[in-house]
């Protein structure tokens, strides 16, 4: 299969913003093309990843930038859609349509709670079950039930995420809260407390792709993206929401171990090998899970990993430099190519004091609704 | 004269076997697959395992094993038809029959509510629609029962 490389990335931060959504769009596009050093009109296709904006938004935000006869699709895949997009910008490459591609993904949120209509049945909204920390919740009680995980443990996740976000312009908190004022903030669905969660924010990131021959041509220096995979879950793998039940005999694999397995096939390398991670800490017990489901420790130990220094920056496997989504907020649509412009970065050596020393290889990971699962693996 | 009998429909068509008439003797309905022997929650045509669609209806058991929980603490939002004025409630995954597990409001007290713990289906009247129907739902209560 041929080379495809990011050679150009850019965002609009992510926070609330009295902006439209295509001006937030088209900022984050213009600013990956100029980091390219690419001019639009001479890109030849582009994706837009976004769940909560209206139909033919990609089409909207480009327009802006100029009126080209391109294709423009827009991609939405929940929480993955940033990653569902990323692979579809790679495979028009791969098939030899288009050498220069753009991928972007822009949201716009209204603040609280996710409109429920979105992905729940009317019956579960009835009967209150359709808020989504409830679902990521019953998960962190029944891993801290088997495994004896703590509050304290899941708090350090959020503690050294928000401590990252300190020097991230791309982050809407950009503050540090200490381990007293995460335990004793209030309880949003038990035992996950409201510095533990993200927040739905506005915000928007881009990057440019191209193929070997013209990032040649261009005489650009490059990311690979050394592996892009998209999945959802399988049968009974995972109780996301919405889920209405679970089977009491399977046990299937969940949508990221099922993700990453195709993806390090494709990569040809493992996650020993990966030198840095942005992951989906929509809430910061899913970070602890995560660990675990991508193997960077045994199933049951993810509370000891952060409560060893392992995923904070200086340690073994750094795991959300950026602040992650619990500093970053979550715009479902920009949430995964935010990852990947922090990833960039880190490869590109220029995240000054959250710069991962050495990076040669990075994993960006998002899950949501449904589980639907997205991981892309970025190599120097 | 005799009041006409209530018509009584369910919150999501299929949920359960049998009619509705009589409270108490309401009960979840299930699916098993001959193909895989899975168990979906109400009335299928597919299996929701091997998409099988040779599946035979069964009635799940009243009293399960709650698996895990959360607290819900704040309104959900959208169009939920819990009390007028909000009180945190649990909500989880309960193990029935060994076979499946269903998401359910939980009805004991929220500090009671512990993982293991035996608990009943509590079928009951939601709500009475535009024309006069009442819609029957579910959650689960403890049986009071130590496990």
């Amino acid at each position: 299969m041929s080379n495809v490389y990011i050679i150009g990335a850019g965002y609009h931060p992510f926070g609330r913003f009295e902006k439209s959504y295509q001006q937030i769009g088209s900022e984050a596009a213009t600013s990956a093309l100029k980091d390219a050093g690419v001019e639009w009109r001479d890109v030849q296709a582009a994706y837009m990843a976004r769940m909560y904006l209206p139909a033919t938004s990609g089409a909207r935000i480009l327009r802006s930038l100029g009126a080209t006869d391109i294709s423009v699709i827009d991609i939405e895949a929940a929480c993955a859609s940033g990653g569902a997009a990323l692979l579809q910008g790679m495979l028009a490459i791969r098939a030899g349509e288009a050498d220069l591609v753009l991928v972007a993904g822009t949201e716009k949120m209204p603040r609280g709670f996710m409109d429920p209509s979105m992905i729940y049945s009317s019956w579960q909204i009835e009967l209150g079950m359709s808020m989504n920390p409830a679902y990521w919740s019953m998960r962190a009680m029944r891993h801290m039930h088997e495994y004896g995980t703590t509050h304290e443990q899941i708090a350090m996740v959020a503690h050294k995420n928000h401590l990252n976000s300190v020097h991230n312009p791309m982050a809407m908190y950009q503050k540090e809260f200490s381990m007293e004022q995460i335990l004793n903030s209030p309880l949003v669905c038990d035992p996950i407390r409201l510095l533990e969660i993200c927040a739905p924010n506005d915000g928007a990131a881009a990057v440019v792709l191209a193929s070997e021959r013209k990032m040649r041509q261009l005489g650009a220096d490059g990311i690979r993206i050394a592996a892009a995979a998209h999945t959802i879950s399988r049968y009974s793998s995972d109780f996301r929401c919405p889920a209405e039940t679970m089977s009491a005999t399977m046990d299937n694999d969940g949508p990221t171990e099922v993700t990453a397995a195709r993806a390090f096939t494709t990569a040809g390398f493992g996650i020993e090998d990966i030198d840095c991670f942005e992951v989906q800490d929509t809430d910061a017990f899913c970070e602890i899970e995560l660990y675990e489901e991508l193997g960077l420790c045994p199933v049951g130990e993810g509370g000891r990993l952060v409560q060893d220094g392992h995923t904070a920056i200086g340690g073994k496997m750094p795991v959300n430099m950026s602040g992650g989504l619990i500093s970053k907020g979550e715009p479902v649509g920009a949430s995964h190519l935010g990852q990947i412009v922090e990833l960039v970065a880190q490869l590109r050596g220029t995240c000054g004091p959250r710069q991962v020393e050495g990076a040669r290889t990075a994993l960006g990971h998002v899950l949501g609704a449904g589980g639907n699962c997205a991981i892309t693996i970025l190599q120097k | 004269m005799t009041t006409p009998p209530v018509e009584r429909i369910a919150i999501k068509e299929g949920l359960f076997a049998g009619p509705l008439d009589n409270i108490e003797d309401v009960h979840l309905a299930g699916s098993k697959c001959r193909s895989c022997q899975e168990v979906g929650l109400g009335q299928l045509d597919v299996c929701p395992n091997c998409g099988a669609d040779d599946l035979v209806p069964v009635t799940l058991g009243d009293v399960g094993t709650l698996y895990t929980y959360t607290i819900v603490r704040h309104r959900p939002p959208g169009n939920y038809q819990g009390p007028a004025e909000f009180k945190p409630f649990g909500l989880g995954l309960v193990e029935v029959d060994g076979a499946i597990r269903v998401m359910a409001p939980l009805l004991p007290a929220i500090n009671d509510i512990r993982i293991g713990m035996e608990l009943r289906l509590h079928p009951y009247v939601l709500r009475t629609t535009d024309t006069g129907a009442e819609v029957v739902a579910f959650a689960y209560d403890a049986t009071g029962e130590q496990k």
